[in-house]
Formats: C-alpha cells, structure tokens, sequence
C-alpha cells in the first residue's frame, strides 16, 4: 500500500514538475528562483523601503538603538548567505536600500545651511529579511559572474572607515556666477548636500550575536543566565519596537548599568550560544550645503561590470551589455528627490505610447529583432505566438535567458503585462548573441546579422556596444544590414559622464545612436557622450548619441516574471527600438518609405531639445513619439543635415564651437555635418556644396571648405566644413552669416523614372574676433595622440585595471575637455593641431602642448621643432610612464580577439619623445614612478609618470620622494625613492627671442579620465612662463641640480606593433623605417556665391523636414473618422493593451494544464479514498512512518526570518 | 464516475506511473541541442522545394518583376544574374541588359577558391550554372554549423547565393580582421585565404 501511495505521489509530482516545453530551465530549480530573486531584489527594496521610510521617520531623532553604517565599498562582496555572521555585514547591504529612505525622510525636512541633524537609526530587524536574502541574490550574482564595479579602492579618499562623504546634487542654481556657461557643458556650477557619516562607540551598549535564530524569550533566558552566573543584576535588553519583533532573530542590544561592563562582556562571550559580542554604535549624519563644480565630483563608474579583481580582462575592450544594474546599487546617481516621484510606472506612459495604441498601432505586421542574452519561450509577459523565432549563435546550448538582460530588453519592447512595452503586437524574432557571462565575439554577430537579412527585420535592437570601431569585419556588417533596410537603434555606452565614450556600432552614421535621461529630463550620468573619434586627428568627430530617452530607472520585465527596475542605455535603446516598431505598424501603408534615413530623420526632426546640454550629450533630445508619428505620416523622401544648421555662437547647445570664437590664422574650425538620405540606400552630391554668404551680413569675412562623401551609402554620408575667418577679417570683430546648399540626388525608384533630388540649405553664422597675440595663442598637438582602436595603447594610470585602455581619443574636446575649458577661463586660445609639426606657423603660436605623446616623429618635424624654440616658440611636455618591463608585465590575452595583447608603447613613447627633445639636450627616464605629494599649496597625486633623466644645467628643476612604480609591478616590492626630478623649466639659448620648454613627467592630472588630482593650476603657471617668461607663481622649490649622466637610454621594445598603427613609421618590408613626410593639408576655399539678403531671424534653430505638415489631422487606423486624441487626455493614458484584445485569453490555450488537472485530481481521488479507508480501519500499523518523514526537516535550527 | 477500488488495482497506477514517467521524459528528453526549436522546425517540411532555376513566365524581360540585391553602393546583381549598375536598374528592378556595362553570370572579381572581392560579382558566380554541383553540395552539408544557418530557410537559388556570398564567422581571423579584407565574398565551401594582418 505504501508503495502505492509513494507510486502516485511521485507520478503526480512528475507531472507537475514537468513544465511546458524545455526542462533545461528546471534542471536547476533552485537556483534559479535565486537568480530570479536576484533579478527582482530591486522590486523587493522597494517594497522594503516602504517599510523603512515609515520605520526611519517615527524614529528621527529618536535614540533606539543605533546601526552600523559602513562605507559601501562593493555591496556584493562575498555574500555571506547561511548564518548571519555579522550584524555589520547585513547591514551593508541593508545600507543600499535604507540610505535611499534616509534622504526621502530628508525631504520633508527644511534643510538650512550647515544644518546638522542627527538621526539614528533603528536596527531594523525587518532588514533582516531583506538583507539575508539581499546576501543570498549577492553570492548567487557573483556566481553569475556579474558585478557592481564601484570601483571604489581606486578612490582612497572616499573610503575611510568611519567618516565617508557622499553628495547628490540638487539642481543648478542659475544665478550663480559663470565665467561663460558655453565652456561649461553641464548647467554650471552645482549645489549639493554633502552627507557626511560619523560612527562613535555608545557607552555601556552591546550587541550580543547568538549561534542561531531564538525568539526574544528564549534569547532573554540565555542573557540572564549568563549574567546571573556573574553576579549581575543592573542591566536591560534594549526593547525592538518594530513589526518583526515577534519572529526569532540571531542578536540583542544590552544596556549595562553602572560599571558592570566588562564582566558582563566576560560572562557573555562565555555563554555556549553566543557567538560575540561587540560594542554598539551610533552613526551620525550631517548635512551640508556647499557649493561645488560638478565636475570635481569623483566619478563612479557603474559599469554592468564583469571584471575581476586584479587581471587585466579584455572583455572591457570588446562590447558588452550596457545596462547598469537596478538603482539600488548606486544611490548616488539620483540626482535629486524629485525623480523618484516622478518615475512613471510605465515606461509606455511616459511617451505617451498608448495614444497610438488607441487609434489601433500595436506594432502589428513590424519584425523586431533582439540581439542580446536571449529569451524564455514562456515568459508570461509576452502574448503567445508572438514570439516569431528563437536562435542562438553563442556557445552555449541554449536559448534562454540567464541573465535578465535580453529578457529586459524584450520586455521594454513588446510586453503587454505588468510592465508594459511598446508594441505587444510586433513579430519577435529572439538573437542570442551573449553569454550568460557577457561574452561575444565579431564571428557570432556576422552569423546573426546574416540571419536577421535574410528573415528581413524591420527593427534590430543591439544593446551592446564597445570601443572598438575599427572591427572591419563588424562595422562592414552593420552597414550591410542598414543598407537592406534593417533599422538598427544601438545603445551609445555606459561610460558617462567622460567625454569620448561613444561607443560602436551606435556612434555610426547609419544607426540610430540613444542615450539616456531620467525621468527629470537630465542626463543620465552614465550615458556615453562626446563627439565620435573616427576622424581624429586631422578631422573633427561627429554629433552623437542621436536622441536621448528614458534609460534610467526603468521598469521592465524581470527573468521569471514580475518587472525590475534597470539603468543604462541599453534600457534606453529597447524604448526608442519599441517606439520605432510601433511608428511603423503605425504607418505600413508607407512602408516603402520607411527606411533607416528616413525613421532617423523623423525621430531626430521631432525630438525636443533640453535646455542648458550641449548637442554632444544629447544630441537632437528627447525622442517625443507623437511628434514622431505625424512626421512619419506626412514623411516624404527627402535628404537632410545633422545638425540642421551651424550658430557657432549658441550656447550651450553648440558646445566646444560656441566657446572659442574665430580669427584670421587660427586653424580652422571643423563642423562635421552626417547628411541623412531618405530618398535611397545610395546617392550623392550633385556638383558641389555651395558656400552663399550674406553679403549685408559680412558673410564674406567667413571662408569656408568642404570635405565629404563621395557616396552616400549606406543612407547617409558626411560633410565636413571647415570654417575660419578671411584675411579681410583680421582686424574686424563682428558676427558673420551664411549658408550653404547642397543637392543631394539618388536612382529613381518605383514606377519613377527620373533621379530623386532634395536641396539642403545650412545656415552658418560664426562669432569673428581680431587675432589674439602670440602668447594667448596655444596649439594642441593631436597628431602625435595614437589610441584604441586599433593598437594596445595602455592607460597612462597603472592603477586603473580594469580599464587598460587608452581610447578616448586623447583630444580637447573629449577627455582633455576639463583642461580646455580650464585654459579657456584662463583666457588662451587653443587650436588643434591634426597633422606634423611642419604643417604649422609657430610664430602665430606662443606654445606647443604635448601631451602624452605616442607617436614617433619625423627627422624633419625634429628639426623644425627645434628651430621654431630658437625663434620663440615654447613647449609644454606633459609625457608619461614607460618601462619595457612594465610593457611585457601589462600584457593580456584578448578573449576577444582571441590573441595576446602586448602595449606598442607605455603610457607615452618615451623613446620617441627623447629623440625629439634631444637637441634642448633633455631626456625623459624609463623608470616608473607613482605617489602623492604636495607643491606649494596644492595637493598632487602622480599617477604613473616618469622623471627627467637629462636636463640643461642652467635649467630649473623641482624633485619629489616617489615610489617605484614599475619596481612594484614587476617584484611586488615597494620602493621608495627621493629627489625624482619630475617638473623641469628652461630658457632655451641666451637671447630673449628664444622660447621657453617646461617638462612634466605625467600627464594623468590632465586627462579627466580616471584622474585623482587635477594639475590645471600647473598647467596655467607654466603657461604663464612659457608665454610670458614670469617664474610660475604657486611654484615654489625649483633648483639648479646636475643630472647623473645617463649611462643608458630608454630603448624602444623589441617586436612592437607600433607601426601598424602609425603613420610616421613603416614596417611592414622587415625593419621599420620611416615614412615619407606627408605632404600638409591645404584646404581650397570653396568660392563664395554672394547673395544679397539678411537671414531670417528663426534661421538658426532645428530645421523641419521639408512639406510635412504637422498640424495635419492623424487618422486611427480602425476607425478612420476618430480624430487626433490629445495627448494629455487621462482617459487614454489609463487605456492597456490588454483592453484591446479579448482574444488573448484563448491564446494560452494547451492540453498541458488539462493532463495536470487530471492527474491531481486522480490523485485526490486516491487519497480520499484512502482517507476514507483509514478512518474506517484506524489501526495501521505503518501510520507514523509518513508523518516521522515530513517532520524530519523541521528538527533543526528554526529558519530564519 | 469511477469506482474508488479501480484506483487501488496495481495495474492502474501503473499505468498513472507510466503515463506520467513517459510524459517526463519526452519533455525532458525532447529538448535538442539544435538551434532552431522544434515548433519552428516544421517549416522545413512545409517548404517549397527548392528552386534552381528563377520562374521565368515569358521572355518579355520587362513584364517580369525581378529580384534584386539592393544593398550595392554601386552595382546591383539580379535573380537572373546580371550584374549592373545602380542606375542601370529598370523599373522592374532588373538590370537592363542592353546596356554596355552590363554582364550576365559575372565571375570578374573571383579567384579559384571561390572568393569574389565584390559581392555582386560573387552573388552573379553563384548563379552560373556550372556552379551547381559547389552550391548543391553546400545546400547538404554542414546545416549545423552557425554560418550555414541560413540553408535551412533559403527558397531558392538566389536567396543562397545573396546569403553564401555575404562575409560570415568563416570571412574573419582574430574575430576584428578579415582572413583577406580584399578577397571576402565566397560562394564555395572554402574560407577566404588567410592573410596576414600587416595593420
């Protein structure tokens, strides 16, 4: 009989178990509900924070019992998931929910200057619920290989164990003072609340941790049995008033009265059960208003990581996924309290998708393809039979999702429950092109690309991206597949807020490149933004991201079920990918028209601009979808212009433009206009652009050249103007206007028979000034800056890991902006130099800034270099470390490109930087140094640099006690070393025409990338030397010093590279030898077409897409009659898909659920009768063997709350 | 309704038991390793078969609506394998025949291993009937392999060329450079030659 009994159990149990179609998801039932835990701990802080907010605010100001608050170096550490071992340990994580909660309780707070408040908060033993599990998800997302890379040791400042600074800023303040707010790309200066933490001991309070959970009875019985033995009588259990009082908990808090301390301490830890006992603390928080720039903020980096430690992964260089994880993670990202109100329970909402969805669009008849960690076929949230196909191109045998990503990213597109997508309705077709542990390859997504061709895709959503822009095989790819009409919407990069993190394939041409916003409308900190580096160095990057959206808190489809909440841009790519599925469904009448160019031109001519950003960061703002939608309905073939016109004087949406005007000799000012096609996947440019100058409005004192596509292929091509000012000007200030026509014509198409033709007119209007003096005037060497892609060009900080790679283009306008805009406000003019030194006039220019160099030079750059010093030009060497045996050490094996990774150069190319500096008789070492010191006044961190090794004995010197860097890389040693000549001043030759060299051995105080401690000071005092020969205030220590003579000279590597990727040196016949000079750029200066007119006055603003009415009246595509809805009508934004559809309910429809009734129902049946038998016969003997076994697993320790 | 003993007959539950077993492990066995899952395999069996030769209805060429590849910069190759210029493309999206520049079953850029350094010229190749027996033997082997995914969706001669021609994880060394970057288009069954990378 038992037998029996166990039979049908156990079929029953089969059968339930058994899920629909793959069992592969249930082999690991378990951890899989942990993974899925994991994926949802963001909804389940939520919920907790409710519980805390209401917990923090009855207790403010209210002592109780305190917590222990530590800095949040990594919230998941090694998740401790069994036993609570620590109190403080829980709390960490605890932490990253409740500091939230604190600050929402600070809100309804009036917060005055130097307000000090104190709060203490409860121990909350609720947190015990959230924080054990919060521990539990923590090991099992280490498992998974993901990682919140805080990135914290890199900043020592911010981790001190019991005082910890946090700030979150409120909105600018706009009155404040600024020099110019064009050279400021965020809204100026910032206020921010700085909370500072303090822990002290409280006096004569303990918390007394226990080996397991015990009611509070039980754990007051163990107390006073342990203290009775010692005599103590005068001591308290600190009451919990809270809700999870009742259940067991592992720790008390005892208050001793009287000096009994230390015995009872004593009598305590004695106590079998208890596990330790430690003082209790109290953390203080302040609040402080200051008045800060917001780009001394230290930067968090929030990447959705997956680097390890110390090794060196290339995975950073390759793509990855870019989303960050939930919010929770990171609370310093939240700008200000406001947001979390305002964060939109749909994403849909927030864009006003359902108005669309009311006049019947549901992205019906749209393919959309996902290219990322794949998905579930059973995922509840998607409407069956939708899911069109599934492939799977990675290694893995699989095609679900582990990871949340994908399944995220689907969500946002086409959910139609819960948190609801964009287009329930669209065809899904599912590309597993990433591995649960974030891996890719090139090879993966050629196969997949090809497929997603071949199933001719309407909408191909990436959001996935990387450095590495010069992957050929890739970059070809996409260009093929926008050329067969696949719209592809790429996320631009998590790499924010540094200028010069685009990332591919979003920075292309062809593809819809998005960034993120919250939902205050201001850009997400981590969106990647900066002009594209592409054309570095003689040519100038292109605007993007496209347009921003959302990506920041929202909410979207979790693994299993249910809805998390996720940041990143590739949050914010599935919105604009989801919203372009749904604006085609819209318009598939006019299929034929919609094409990448055209779906661009419609999303970017719509978006609404946010103030105070600049176009680098936003590009044409924030996609407004039902702008979008009457576009699209009106849309007809046409080319156009980004951006649509050139005010180099608008501020700050033109930034750098609008932060340096033009003059007579300057080099010239590049726009790099991408020219849009709508009317076909090719086309050209008839004759030639067109330069017309406003002959009333001084138009002719601008002088203009073009460079651009031949082809326009595919969609889209650039034109590059170059701008500066006429010989006519060089004495003149004034305001100069423009324009520019261009035809742009493509092959006929259709029944037509004639070329399709648009016309494009570029209004330009620039600011003129007379030509600034000499000295004012600063050149930037950019032709000596190689970087990645395509070579191994290290970081020039050791320090920075898990960021080997030099590849934010090393320029002015994107990781050397701080120091741009610095030198500005100082009032230089700075220019950019993009081809050799012999391509310059020096005696424009009072200096030359080099600034870690790493290309080689050509003899004749050398010479003519040395003689521009004797004629008066100075220089400014910042260079950086080099050491071949640091070189070798820093090698890695590229998962990626599947080889090994050895740097063409150290952080600088010294050797090459020598001979160049050989004449002045100076030289650098090849020793590597790091440490902190301090000159004058100023704090400074020298972050992997090198000293002087060779200097003129009349030159000046100052020297540093350093460590040895390199010493430390390769023996693992430290090594101190005192007077390292670091920075060396000299006048060059005796007379006073001759020029002036300052050398600096590090350049990482410039580089707003991973730097530590700015130098910009030093760079402005030794400016103020080399232009005008004043000893460098704030200076002080400089001597005189011999030099040891240099036995040997720092040596190029054996076997580099470095001549795949320069263009000086040649080495594919054997030896490298050197190329020869390269002839220097000369523009032709298009001729000007005068035109005799004024130019309107709303010229110099976005420019419409040509005969496209927008006021035009939108028909629903059901009921023709129903007009344009307001967009603000509440009865709509209420309205769900869901509503639309009685027909889902039968979707769902399987015999699975049948075979599941009937089977439980047998066995029901089964055990009713049973029980009906047993009752009648009551004596069996066996009875007590079922119940023993389900009892057994309660014998044990209670489980914990 | 049943009578309660019947559920207590060995037989019966066993049958419960096996039903229920068997139910287990279909459901676990069932899942294959393929790429493809198997609700959407069936569209194998559903599918055309496959056609060699384009549908030609009558040899007036400007009736006939034609397949294109549409992607070129410049040239565009049709289903019947002419390959033309972008503006030589008639109405009909076939090439114009007439004109001078105009070539049927071009091979011009395409070595003997079967790579094209253009792909129209690769995709116009592919088409040459003396190719056949190459592209019949592509259709067979190796479905499995990532690259040749492709085969099992193809309808016809043209759709394997445009997708056999197109560079694929076979096309690239390192994963980021071409094994030939000016030799990449093949319609064979062999890879590009490896080159190597001089940067």
């Amino acid at each position: 009989m038992q037998v029996k009994l166990l039979t049908v159990l156990l079929a029953a149990l089969l059968v339930l178990v058994t899920p629909h179609r793959s069992l592969g998801s249930e082999k690991a039932s378990v951890p899989h509900d942990l993974k899925e835990s994991a994926q949802n701990n963001s909804s389940l802080i939520h919920s907790h924070q409710k519980e805390a907010i209401s917990l923090f605010t009855s207790d403010f100001k209210k002592k109780v019992s305190g917590v222990e608050y530590h800095q949040h170096d990594n919230p998941i550490q090694k998740g401790d998931v069994g036993n609570a071992d620590d109190i403080a340990l829980r709390l960490l994580h605890l932490r990253n929910g409740s500091l939230q909660n604190v600050r929402n309780t600070f809100e309804s707070v009036p917060v005055d200057d130097e307000a000090n408040t104190t709060f203490v908060g409860e121990q909350n033993p609720g947190s015990h619920v959230d924080s054990s599990q919060l521990n539990k998800t923590a090991g099992i997302k280490n498992d998974s290989g993901i990682k919140n890379d805080s990135d914290n040791s890199d900043r020592p400042t911010e981790n001190h164990k019991d005082t910890s600074t946090k700030g979150f800023t409120f909105e600018g303040n706009p009155d404040h003072e600024k020099m110019s707010i064009c050279n400021v790309s965020h809204p100026g200066k910032t206020e921010r609340v700085d909370m500072e933490f303090t822990s002290s001991i409280v006096d004569n309070e303990y918390i007394i941790t226990f080996n397991g959970y015990y009611k509070s009875q039980a754990r007051k019985r163990f107390i006073s049995s342990a203290l009775q033995e010692a005599g103590l009588t005068s001591w308290k259990i600190m009451p919990r008033i809270n809700p999870a009082h009742t259940y067991p908990s592992d720790f008390d808090v005892v208050q001793f009265h009287g000096q009994s301390d230390k015995a009872g301490v004593e009598a305590l830890k004695d106590h079998p059960l208890v596990k330790r006992v430690t003082p209790h603390k109290k953390v203080t928080r302040s609040l402080k208003f200051t008045k800060v720039d917001e780009n001394d903020e230290p930067e968090v980096d929030e990447d959705f990581d997956i680097k390890h430690g110390g090794s060196f992964n290339s995975r950073n260089a390759g793509r990855k996924s870019l989303s960050t994880p939930a919010m929770w993670l990171s609370p310093s990202k939240y700008k200000s309290r406001k947001l979390l109100r305002a964060v939109p329970k749909q994403i849909v909402s927030a864009l006003q998708a359902e108005m669309l969805w009311g006049l019947g669009y549901t992205g019906a008849g749209v393919k959309v393809a996902i290219f990322d960690t794949g998905l579930a076929t059973d995922h509840p949230h998607f409407k069956r039979g939708r899911l069109k196909d599934r492939t799977n191109w990675t290694n893995e045998k699989t095609l679900d999702d582990g990871l949340g990503h994908g399944t995220f990213v689907a969500g946002v597109i086409a959910s139609h429950k819960e948190c609801l997508g964009f287009a329930p309705d669209a065809d899904i077709y599912v590309f597993r092109v990433f591995t649960n542990n974030q891996v890719s390859y090139t090879s993966w997504f050629l196969d997949a690309f090809n497929y997603a061709i071949l199933k001719k895709i309407d909408v191909l959503n990436l959001s996935i991206g990387g450095p590495d822009f010069m992957d050929h095989p890739f970059v070809d790819k996409v260009w093929e597949l926008t050329a067969n009409k696949v719209i592809m919407v790429s996320a631009i990069g998590n790499d924010g807020p540094l200028y010069g993190t685009l990332n591919n394939p979003a920075d292309q041409l062809d593809v819809i490149g998005v960034g993120g916003i919250n939902f205050e409308h201001q850009i997400a900190r981590f969106s990647s933004r900066g002009m594209t580096t592409w054309e570095l160095p003689a040519g100038y990057g292109r605007v993007k991201p496209d347009i921003v959206t959302y990506g920041s808190a929202v909410r979207g489809s979790a693994l299993k079920s249910s809805c998390r909440s996720l940041s990143g841009t590739s949050v914010a790519s599935p919105v604009v990918a989801g919203a372009v599925t749904l604006l085609i469904s819209a318009v598939l009448d006019k299929k034929h028209m919609i094409n990448p160019a055209s779906m661009k031109q419609a999303l970017m001519s719509t978006a609404r601009r946010l103030p105070d950003v600049n176009m680098f960061e936003q590009g044409y703002g924030r996609l407004d979808l039902a702008l979008a939608l009457r576009t699209l309905k009106n849309y007809t073939p046409q080319a156009s212009a980004s951006p649509s016109y050139i005010d180099l004087l608008e501020s700050p949406y033109m930034w750098p433009y609008c932060t340096q005007p033009i003059y007579y000799g300057g080099m010239p000012v590049i726009v790099n206009v991408t020219l849009l096609n709508g009317m076909g996947v090719t086309g050209k440019i008839v004759d030639k652009p067109k330069w017309e100058p406003y002959t009333p409005e001084f138009g002719s004192f601008i002088e203009v050249s073009f460079s651009y596509s031949a082809d326009l292929w595919p969609w889209s091509g650039y034109l590059a103007i170059s701008i500066t000012a006429s010989k006519d000007a060089a004495a003149w200030d004034g305001i100069a206007k423009g324009q520019v026509t261009l035809t742009i014509e493509s092959p006929p198409e259709d029944e037509e028979t004639e070329p399709r033709r648009s016309t494009i007119m570029l209004p330009i209007r620039a600011k003129i000034i007379q030509t600034p003096p000499r000295s004012k005037r600063i050149l930037w060497d950019q032709y000596h800056n190689l970087r990645y892609p395509p070579g191994y060009f290290p970081r020039d900080n050791l320090r920075m890991k898990n960021d080997p790679l030099d590849w934010n283009g090393d320029h002015i306008h994107t990781n050397f902006k701080d120091m741009y805009q610095q030198l500005r406000e100082k009032g230089y003019y700075v220019e950019v130099l993009g081809s050799p030194y012999t391509c310059f006039d020096a005696s424009q220019y009072g200096t030359l800034l080099v600034v870690d160099p790493e290309e080689e030079y050509f003899s004749e750059e050398i010479v003519k270099l040395k003689r521009d010093i004797d004629n008066g030009l100075s220089l400014i060497v910042f260079a950086d470390w080099y050491n071949v045996s640091v070189m070798k050490k820093v090698k890695f094996y590229d998962e990626n490109t599947r080889q090994w990774w050895m740097p063409d150069t150290g952080g600088a190319n010294v050797p090459a930087l020598n001979e160049l500096l050989a004449p002045l008789e100076m030289a650098f070492s090849d020793v590597v140094y790091e440490g902190d010191f301090k000159i004058g006044e100023h704090d400074m961190y020298y972050a992997s640099g090198t000293s002087i090794a060779k200097f003129p004995e009349e030159g000046l010197l100052l020297t540093e006690s350093l460590k040895n860097q390199g010493f430390e890389v390769i023996k693992a040693n430290t090594w101190t070393v005192t007077n390292v000549p670091i920075l060396g001043i000299h006048q060059v030759g005796t007379g006073p025409n001759s020029g002036r060299v300052a050398l600096y051995g590090d350049s990482n105080c410039l580089d707003s990338s991973h730097m530590q401690k700015d130098c910009f000071w030093m760079l402005s005092a030794l400016l103020e030397y080399t232009a005008h020969n004043s000893m460098p205030a704030g200076l002080p220590g400089f001597k005189k010093m011999t030099l040891p003579p240099v036995t040997e000279m720092p040596t190029r590597m054996e076997g580099n590279h470095l001549h795949r990727y320069s263009k000086v040196i040649d080495g594919s016949l054997g030896a490298t030898h050197h190329h020869p000079l390269p002839q220097c750029p000369s523009l032709i200066w298009a001729k000007p077409y005068p035109i005799n007119k004024s130019a309107p006055s709303d010229i110099y603003q976005p420019q419409r897409l040509l005969s496209i009415d927008i006021d035009s009246p939108l028909n629903s595509a059901n009921h023709p009659d129903v007009g344009f809805p307001a967009a603000r009508d509440p009865a709509l934004l209420d309205l769900q898909p869901h509503l639309s559809g009685p027909i889902l309910g039968q979707d769902r429809f399987t015999w699975f659920p049948v075979l599941a009734f009937l089977g439980t129902s047998l066995v029901a049946l089964f055990l009713f009768n049973q029980y009906y038998r047993t009752k009648s016969r009551p004596k069996r003997k066996q009875r007590a063997r079922p119940r023993k076994l389900t009892q057994t697993p309660y014998s044990g320790k209670m489980p914990g709350v | 309704m049943l009578y309660p003993r019947v559920l207590r007959k060995r037989w019966v539950l066993a049958v419960i038991f096996i039903c229920s077993l068997l139910y287990f492990l279909s459901a676990t066995l069932s899942k294959s390793s393929d790429y493809i899952l198997t609700e959407y395999e069936s569209k194998r069996t559903l599918r055309q078969p496959f056609q060699w030769q384009p549908t030609e209805d009558s040899n007036d060429t400007d009736v006939i609506k034609c397949r294109n590849s549409r992607q070129g910069r410049w040239l565009i190759v049709d289903h019947k394998g002419y390959v033309c210029k972008r503006e030589h493309v008639g109405i009909n999206n076939c090439c114009n025949p007439k004109q001078s520049s105009t070539k049927h079953f071009s091979c011009d850029t395409c070595l003997s291993n079967g790579c094209c350094s253009v792909y129209e010229h690769c995709v116009s190749c592919c088409l040459q009937p003396k190719n056949q027996n190459l592209v019949s033997k592509i259709l067979k082997e190796n479905q499995e392999a990532p690259h040749n995914l492709f085969i099992r969706e193809v309808e016809n001669l043209f759709d394997l060329c445009l997708a056999k021609c197109r560079t694929s994880s076979q096309s690239v060394q390192h994963e980021n450079s071409y094994r030939d970057a000016s030799v990449k288009y093949c319609y064979g069954d062999r890879p590009p030659d490896l080159q190597v990378i001089t940067g």
